[in-house]
């Protein structure tokens, strides 16, 4: 009778289970009030453990890297040299770069979008899947879809977002894909995780088309078209770029710049890129076949998201984003005709 | 009561272990899957709806943790605790060649639930890379991990049934 019973219960949460399934596959978010709830106490017993736990082995491993310190004292004093060299060189050709530009009155500097730090306080403990959690959440200004690095090259985008954290989905997940595009040519691609690559240190590269000018070697950003990620973070370095047997498109692999093992500290973007196109008037996700949305499950997930942040972030940017909100359409150029951003912010004084 | 709630705890304290130190060890290649432990011990030691409810805490936990769909993981969960209740009747107490066999067998069921709902279904077709890359070195780690966590387990379990009997001798005597 006992042993029924529990196969009834068992079934009934079978199903329910499956039920749940589909429905957040569809409609993601009407349980995030149950997520925020929960992630409110464990957040800090994650934060506690975590840093305990960087404690102690930092301790351990600060013993075993005092013999090889010296050595790269060495070597980091040889580095510093080269590097005043080198940066008082790049404050001069700055000099240079602001002249033209106010020359061209293209005042757009990616890196100028506004960040904050984070720290990583969990990560997914099986191979399978590359997400990662960080200490910072809606209350810190994270939102669903903020751009993370670390490094100075991407690392990810935030998928999910509660009060005190934040989860990030990393480049080198295999569902993430994201449009990027070589720096010097502008030529657009796709820049994809792949699990059995990961192992390499390598992320995908494909739909370059044949004509494209992508050169091992060159750097790959993140591209103006994309709908998710702002224009010209960088992404890493292409190696191998081969042409595809269908003589159509070219691919290869790309050596991303943060280093994914070691990730500890991140910088969050707050700035969305949803917020700089509904400002400017381009409408980058309007465009077809949008290559950052996930592939399989996720799709409904995704989107479902995305159009959530989208509506409910557009009110906090300020008068302070105006300059950003030019280079989004600036950057935007070749797909809007320039005057559109122009009406868009007369319209908002 | 007490029971339940040091249960959950245990529970707790294994994902935030899994989740915030494992990662932080890099010469781990692999990590072995605490929470899969515990749901499987405690099915293989309290019988099955035990072993559902068990894993029914387990899986939402993991759930709550990743922005997939809700309930991926419960489902597995709580299928395994249940399952691995129907051992139960060859459970006593010093027998370990069934556990470390069903939790190599709980190992392949997980991971091939992954695989197929998670990647086969995006095209991924190369098992036998992921089998050898991802597989096979979490299911070492996570089978030699059974022998200590198990060994723990029972003993927590065995303090505790003591505690109660004790409290319970006392107020009937």
């Amino acid at each position: 009778m006992e042993s029924k019973r529990s196969k009834y219960i068992l079934i009934g949460l079978s199903v329910f289970c499956m039920l749940l399934i589909g429905i957040t596959s569809f409609k993601d978010g009407f349980l995030n009030p149950l997520r925020n709830g929960i992630g409110y106490f464990l957040s800090p017993i994650q934060s506690g453990v975590n840093r305990a736990g960087t404690s102690l082995y930092n301790g351990i491993s600060n013993y075993a890297s005092l013999a090889g310190a010296m050595e790269e004292k060495q070597a980091m004093q040889e580095q510093i040299d080269t590097l005043v060299e080198e940066n008082s060189r790049l404050q001069s050709e700055q000099f240079e770069l602001n002249r033209l530009r106010q020359l061209y009155q293209l005042d757009q500097d990616y890196m100028q979008y506004q960040k904050i730090g984070a720290r990583v306080i969990a990560k997914d403990s099986g191979d399978w899947f590359q997400v990662f959690r960080i200490n910072k959440g809606s209350a810190d200004g994270v939102q669903v879809d903020a751009n993370v690095m670390a490094g100075g090259g991407l690392v990810g985008i935030v998928t999910d977002v509660g009060a005190h954290y934040a989860t990030v989905r990393s480049i080198i997940d295999d569902v993430s894909r994201v449009s990027g595009m070589a720096q010097q040519s502008g030529d657009t691609c796709i820049v994809s995780g792949d699990l059995m690559l990961f192992g390499e240190g390598r992320l995908r590269i494909t739909n370059i088309s044949k004509d494209g000018d992508v050169k091992d070697g060159d750097r790959i950003v993140t591209s103006n078209i994309s709908s998710k990620y702002l224009p010209g973070i960088l992404i890493g370095y292409a190696t191998d770029i081969t042409t595809d047997p269908t003589r159509l498109t070219k691919s290869g692999y790309l050596v991303p710049v943060a280093h994914f093992d070691s990730l500890q500290e991140v910088l969050v973007i707050t700035t969305l890129k949803a917020d700089q196109t509904e400002q400017g008037g381009a409408g980058a996700s309007d465009i077809p076949g949008n290559p950052d949305s996930t592939t399989g499950a996720e799709t409904g997930l995704e989107s479902g998201s995305e159009t959530s942040a989208g509506s409910e972030t557009g009110s906090q940017m300020g008068t302070g984003a105006e300059t950003e909100t030019e280079n989004g359409a600036e950057a935007g150029a070749g797909l809007e005709t320039s005057t559109e951003p122009q009406t868009s912010q007369s319209g908002e004084e | 009561m007490r029971r339940i709630l040091i249960n959950v705890l245990l529970l707790v304290v294994a994902f935030t272990i899994q989740n915030c130190v494992f990662p932080l060890i890099p010469f781990l290649s692999a990590t072995p899957n605490l929470l899969l432990i515990l749901t499987f011990s405690f099915g293989f030691v309290h019988g099955k709806s035990a072993g559902m409810y068990y894993g029914l805490v387990a899986g939402i936990l993991l759930d709550l943790f990743y922005s997939g769909p809700f309930g991926f993981y419960t489902l597995l969960f709580v299928n395994i605790g249940y399952f691995n209740g129907i051992c139960t009747k060859y459970y006593y107490e010093d027998y370990i060649t069934l556990p470390l066999i069903l939790s190599l067998v709980n190992e392949i069921v997980y991971n091939l639930y992954i695989y197929v709902l998670r990647f086969l279904i995006r095209n991924r077709l190369d098992i036998l890379y992921y089998v050898k890359e991802i597989v096979i070195p979490e299911m070492i780690f996570t089978v030699v991990t059974t022998l200590l966590i198990y060994r723990f387990f029972l003993f927590t379990d065995r303090r505790l049934r003591e505690m109660e009997d004790r409290n319970r001798n006392r107020r009937d005597g």
